[in-house]
């Protein structure tokens, strides 16, 4: 499509100042993350925070802290798997804004099956009904979108948005009627799972052997989008659907293929959540994860690995609200404008000319 | 009964109309504005903010509307002249304003102030059946009316609205002759960040009087979906924005009578009617004004 590019003097305004050479291109993103750091940091002096207090919450919060990294590889197991569920469908052609729905959707379906058969079953068999429950969930809730999509021309970016309500509906729904814990002193919340079927934990720490499925998970997909056969059709399909046609392939079937798969991924990141991390439903067990993980897929082009490593990082950033709220005096929703800045700054340096829109 | 729900439907549905006329002007220019959550966000906590501090309600709203501008402005910046994804430029600014007013606004939960409440404008308002549900309800409803009009004049009928509604189909041709599209684009996605800002404050200081974290509950997404399957109409936006206003007035009408389904259930069912009309409608859509076609993929 012919762009406004060349009446724009702005994206390349800035090539000029740049020294050449090999890591040329990585400054003005670093320029980006430093201003938005220190924006963030103004924003918390004005909030009546103080730098001591945010130095303080730095070192002793995050760098001392020898259950941060542990906390953070936890959060990351959810957020991972959301973030790769967009890279799939994207490398299609395909927005997925609903991993917070699938994530949700996982959940509730690994519950469902935890309480059902959590007793009668024994562990390992439980596991994986129970998370191949929630991946067939997400892929569900992705699916219905990408069908919608290719068979009624609507806007994926849109409904798979407004899919997270309803998820978010039906999982309080259950969560205030059928599925409330008559222990649970009237919070909104499912029975605890059994123990037997809860992940256990990595030996001698404690995180979830979930994070191992994450990873396993993860190298999965980059193989499958780098180094096979389907992941090259995917992006001919999605980079111009004339000539994926015109070779033979089912553009449609790639489409549906690609949001179930990645609708998958988040369910099983929602599942996983529930039988590694959180034991039992609550209304926040996913709090925005499906969002910050579409950021992290956003900021690194929908690539596979950056992306699962920047999905680590925001998790590391989420986990710091713990610190940023006792150490300085933040509310906790602090990292959400932080998170936000950053964002916004990569999506805004001049490196992004390269982007076609 | 019926009457309440036609005027709650319609009171409502401002909530969304608002938002969603101001989202129909950016998307004429042809920007998807998904930040409208948050400017709707950041016009709900500065018009409570403002309205508190002044004592005045209306000079809240003003706020709200100046407020809503400025985070759209924000956004218009990165996607115009940064040439940012839309889509992620867009869930970006909103994550940003979830940030920003849960952080500002913690001080101001549970505070109130004089919400603005209804006017029954005289001798409209006794018309019988029409008068209560069209002219007994708040001032910003009113001018949500007006606005319908004179938002779909000028898109019509006017110099302004040609060279909006050109600079969505075809950028290029608006440059050539002679007017810079993206100086439309900013304006036009400003412009439609007042109008959220101005939608935000409606809920807040237009009907509640307070203000509660992450208040606007999606309805800026809904305000985007609503213009989708409007096919970019006035007409339509306002159709579905009642619609939309009357699917949760009759929710909470059912469970207020007794009705025994549960809440969310119910909650959910705005959601559902909107995505099931947008799907209906894109089935059978020609008139999207193509510059949009762009804007929604993936970067």
């Amino acid at each position: 499509m012919i762009t406004l590019e060349n009446r724009l003097p702005a994206a390349h305004r800035f090539k000029s100042i740049l020294p050449a050479g090999k890591f040329a291109g990585a400054i003005p993103p670093l320029v980006a993350l430093v201003a938005a750091l220190a924006i963030f940091v103004v924003l918390a002096l004005v909030q009546g925070s103080t730098i001591d207090g945010l130095i303080n919450a730095l070192t002793k919060g995050v760098f001392g802290n020898p259950n941060y990294l542990q906390q953070v590889l936890t959060k990351a197991i959810p957020l991972v798997l959301a973030a790769v569920a967009v890279t799939i469908p994207a490398r299609a052609g395909l927005v997925n804004v609903g991993g917070e729905g699938q994530l949700i959707m996982g959940g509730i379906v690994a519950t469902g099956v935890g309480l059902a058969l959590g007793s009668s079953l024994t562990g390992p068999l439980v596991w994986v009904v129970s998370a191949a429950g929630g991946a067939l969930a997400g892929a569900l809730w992705g699916g219905i979108c990408a069908a919608l999509r290719v068979w009624f021309n609507a806007p994926e970016g849109v409904t798979t948005l407004l899919m997270n309500f309803i998820a978010l509906d039906i999982m309080l729904f259950l969560l205030y009627q059928p599925w409330k814990d008559p222990n649970g002193s009237g919070q909104p919340q499912s029975r605890p799972l059994e123990d037997s079927a809860i992940l256990p934990m990595i030996p001698g720490t404690r995180i979830s052997t979930a994070l191992l499925v994450v990873i396993v998970v993860v190298f999965a997909a980059w193989w499958l989008m780098n180094k096979t056969s389907w992941g090259f059709k995917l992006t001919v399909a999605g980079g111009n659907s004339e000539v994926a046609t015109r070779s033979g392939l089912s553009t449609v079937r790639l489409s549906l293929e690609s949001m179930l798969l990645g609708g998958a991924l988040a369910g099983l990141g929602g599942a996983l959540n529930l039988l590694g991390v959180e034991g039992q439903l609550r209304p926040d067990v996913t709090a925005t994860f499906g969002f910050v993980a579409f950021l992290a897929a956003f900021v690194c082009r929908n690539k596979v690995l950056p992306t699962a490593i920047v999905a680590t990082v925001f998790a590391a950033i989420l986990v710091a609200s713990n610190p940023l709220q006792l150490r300085a005096g933040l509310d906790g929703s602090a990292t959400y404008v932080l998170l936000g800045l950053l964002c916004l700054g990569l999506a805004v340096a001049p490196f992004t000319a390269r982007r076609s829109s | 009964m019926i009457t309440i729900i036609l005027a709650g439907a319609i009171a409502t549905g401002t909530a969304i109309l608002l938002p969603a006329l101001g989202e129909l002007i950016t998307e004429r220019a042809g920007i998807t504005n998904l930040g409208t959550e948050g400017a709707m966000l950041g016009g709900a906590l500065a018009g409570v903010m403002l309205g508190i501090k002044t004592g005045s309600p209306w000079l809240g709203i003003l706020g709200a509307i100046v407020i809503g501008a400025l985070v759209s402005a924000l956004f218009a910046w990165s996607v115009v002249i940064r040439r940012a994804n839309q889509l992620a430029a867009g869930l970006i600014i909103w994550f940003l304003m979830l940030g920003l007013t849960s952080v500002i606004g913690r001080s101001y939960n549970g505070q109130v102030l004089d919400p603005i409440g209804t006017l029954a404008i005289p001798l409209l308002s006794e018309i019988p059946v029409l008068g209560p549900i069209l002219f007994d309800q708040s001032p910003l409803v009113y001018l949500g009316y007006i606005l319908i009009g004179v938002i779909g004049w000028v898109l019509a009928r006017t110099r302004v609205g040609l060279k909006v509604r050109a600079t969505g189909e075809r950028p290029l041709v608006v440059a050539a002759a002679g007017s810079q599209p993206h100086r439309i684009q900013l304006l036009a996605t400003v412009i439609g960040g007042g109008l959220a800002g101005l939608g935000g404050a409606y809920l807040s200081v237009g009907t509640v009087g307070n203000w509660s974290t992450d208040m606007t509950n999606g309805y800026g997404f809904v305000a985007v979906a609503v213009v989708m399957f409007s096919a970019w109409r006035v007409s339509w936006v306002t159709v579905g924005s009642v619609l939309f206003g009357a699917a949760i007035v009759t929710a909470s009408q059912l469970q207020a009578h007794g009705f025994a389904i549960n809440q969310y259930l119910l909650d959910a069912l705005p959601y559902v009617l909107t995505l099931v009309i947008l799907v209906v409608i894109s089935a059978r859509r020609t008139s999207q004004p193509e510059a949009l076609r762009a804007a929604l993929a993936p970067n």
